[in-house]
């Protein structure tokens, strides 16, 4: 019976030798279909019968090479850093936030200056009306930042799509929760995945309120009920007196699924329908 | 094994996973490993130098480098990429461990690379613990032992622990001679092990 083996073929005839090459054994063995019901586990004194190998250390060796040449090519087919670079991404997206928000500020004031009625209670439009009437009204090197800051508003609104559409690939249950703009920033704030992964629900109940939390502990002021993910409306929509309630039930979800997230690396329907749920329940009010 | 003491540990190059050392040792928690728990408990089957392992869900590599520490070749099994890559720098650092990238629901996709080895340890967080098992015992040899760490969360959350264990337990003896069981409390929570012994044909 023909037995097919990482470093060749053997029937009863013999052994045929595929090589010594790792990368050649490792392209070979990657091709490898065997059956299980007439499988022979490897006698490995067929490999050096074989010319294969000389010793035993020998062997472990080869294989270990061809091994390990075989897993890096499927970690970086199964995802190519793709945390790593969306964690980038979103510290970009948050980078862009500060400077246009910087540049608004000091567009507004340099044109309050040139232009005295425009006063105080315009400074309470939106940004993006705000703009299109300095826009309107300015010149010269006003006029060319507040383009500048038109243009880098576009940029963020374009990233800002990337990273949830790579937020939903990267953390797909997690993203399902929470939304994948809010999940990626919860990576972000914990460092990478197998980190957010590894983290109690509790901790990822405050992450990004770390200042309000550490008074807390000092002593004196009363603890957060959440840090980034009061950005997802099912915590700040929460009428007042469940909100906390919500958040820690939706950090205790969150937990399972940045797990799920980590180790299994796709959706699971069934945890985040009763996951749902459960959030869903803890949002009304008695 | 060795015990200094009441610490159980591992010979071999320290700084895997941060892990303490004592003496020129590197010390096997039994709060962080499953198996150590087993040991610590007094259980198990003692893991001797000429041994041949299959690991099954070897995760980041920490256990599987203490057992590394202690028998010939380790065989070591994983199916996800970040742990993967972890396991990796442990196997760089030990040259007795044989990574090997693949689902333990599918012991064709490893089987070209299988010697038949002398114990089977399964930690998996799968549901069909027992029927993963049961396919990998196609590389084990006559009279050799699987340890089944049964995680009975990972089988159903909702069902009782001793249930699970009892279930589990008739499906294995359809196979094997189960020879030892333990809870590991207070270690890890609703974990059992399961030491089993194939016969001999």
């Amino acid at each position: 019976m023909l037995q097919r083996y990482w470093f060749g073929d053997v029937d009863e005839q013999g052994c045929r030798a595929a090589g010594t090459d790792p990368a050649a054994l490792a392209l070979r063995a990657a091709t490898l279909r065997t059956g299980m019901e007439s499988y022979v586990p490897i006698d490995w004194e067929i490999a050096r019968d074989c010319g294969v190998v000389r010793t035993r250390a020998e062997y472990v060796d080869l294989l270990r090479s061809v091994c390990t040449t075989l897993a890096r090519e499927k970690i970086a087919r199964s995802y190519q850093a793709r945390d790593v670079e969306l964690l980038q991404m979103v510290r970009m997206l948050d980078e862009l936030d500060n400077v246009i928000n910087l540049l608004q500020e000091r567009a507004a004031e340099w044109y309050q200056v040139t232009n005295p009625s425009f006063s105080r209670k315009y400074r309470s439009l939106p940004a993006r009306k705000m703009l299109d009437l300095i826009r309107r009204g300015a010149r010269g090197g006003l006029l060319d930042v507040s383009g500048e800051i038109e243009r880098l508003t576009g940029t963020r609104s374009r990233l800002m799509r990337e990273v949830s559409a790579r937020a939903d690939e990267v953390l797909p249950n997690t993203s399902a929760l929470i939304g994948g703009l809010v999940a990626a920033r919860l990576l972000s704030r914990a460092g990478g995945l197998s980190a957010l992964a590894r983290m109690p629900g509790s901790t990822i109940q405050v992450l990004g309120s770390e200042r309000a939390l550490f008074s807390h502990l000092r002593g004196g002021t009363p603890p957060p009920k959440h840090g980034i993910i009061f950005q997802h409306r099912r915590v700040h929509n929460a009428p007042r007196e469940v909100r906390g309630r919500v958040a820690r039930v939706l950090a205790a979800k969150l937990a399972i699924a940045a797990r799920l997230d980590y180790y299994r690396g796709e959706a699971v329907p069934e945890f985040l329908n009763a996951a749902q749920a459960r959030i869903d329940e803890a949002g009304v009010t008695a | 094994m060795i015990r200094l003491g009441n610490v159980l540990v591992s010979p071999g190059e320290g700084g895997v996973y941060g892990e303490r050392t004592l003496d020129g040792y590197r010390v096997w928690d039994p709060y962080r490993s499953k198996l150590a728990a087993l040991y610590t408990l007094g259980g198990g089957l003692d893991l001797t130098p000429g041994m041949r392992v299959l690991y099954l869900g070897a995760a980041n590599g920490t256990t599987v480098s203490h057992v590394a520490d202690y028998v010939e070749t380790v065989y070591a099994v994983e199916f996800a990429p970040r742990p993967m890559q972890d396991l990796l720098e442990v196997a760089r650092r030990r040259k007795n461990i044989v990574p090997i990238m693949a689902d333990a629901n599918r012991p064709e996709e490893y089987a070209p690379f299988m010697e038949a080895v002398d114990l089977v340890y399964q930690d998996v967080a799968q549901p069909n613990q027992v029927e993963i098992a049961e396919q990998n015992l196609a590389f084990l040899k006559p009279g050799g032992h699987l340890i089944l760490m049964l995680k009975t969360r990972s089988v159903d959350v909702r069902r009782d622990p001793e249930e699970v264990f009892a279930e589990a337990r008739a499906g294995l003896e359809q196979h094997l001679d189960v020879v030892d069981v333990r809870w590991l409390e207070p270690y890890h929570h609703d974990h059992a092990a399961i030491v089993c012994v194939s016969s001999i044909y």
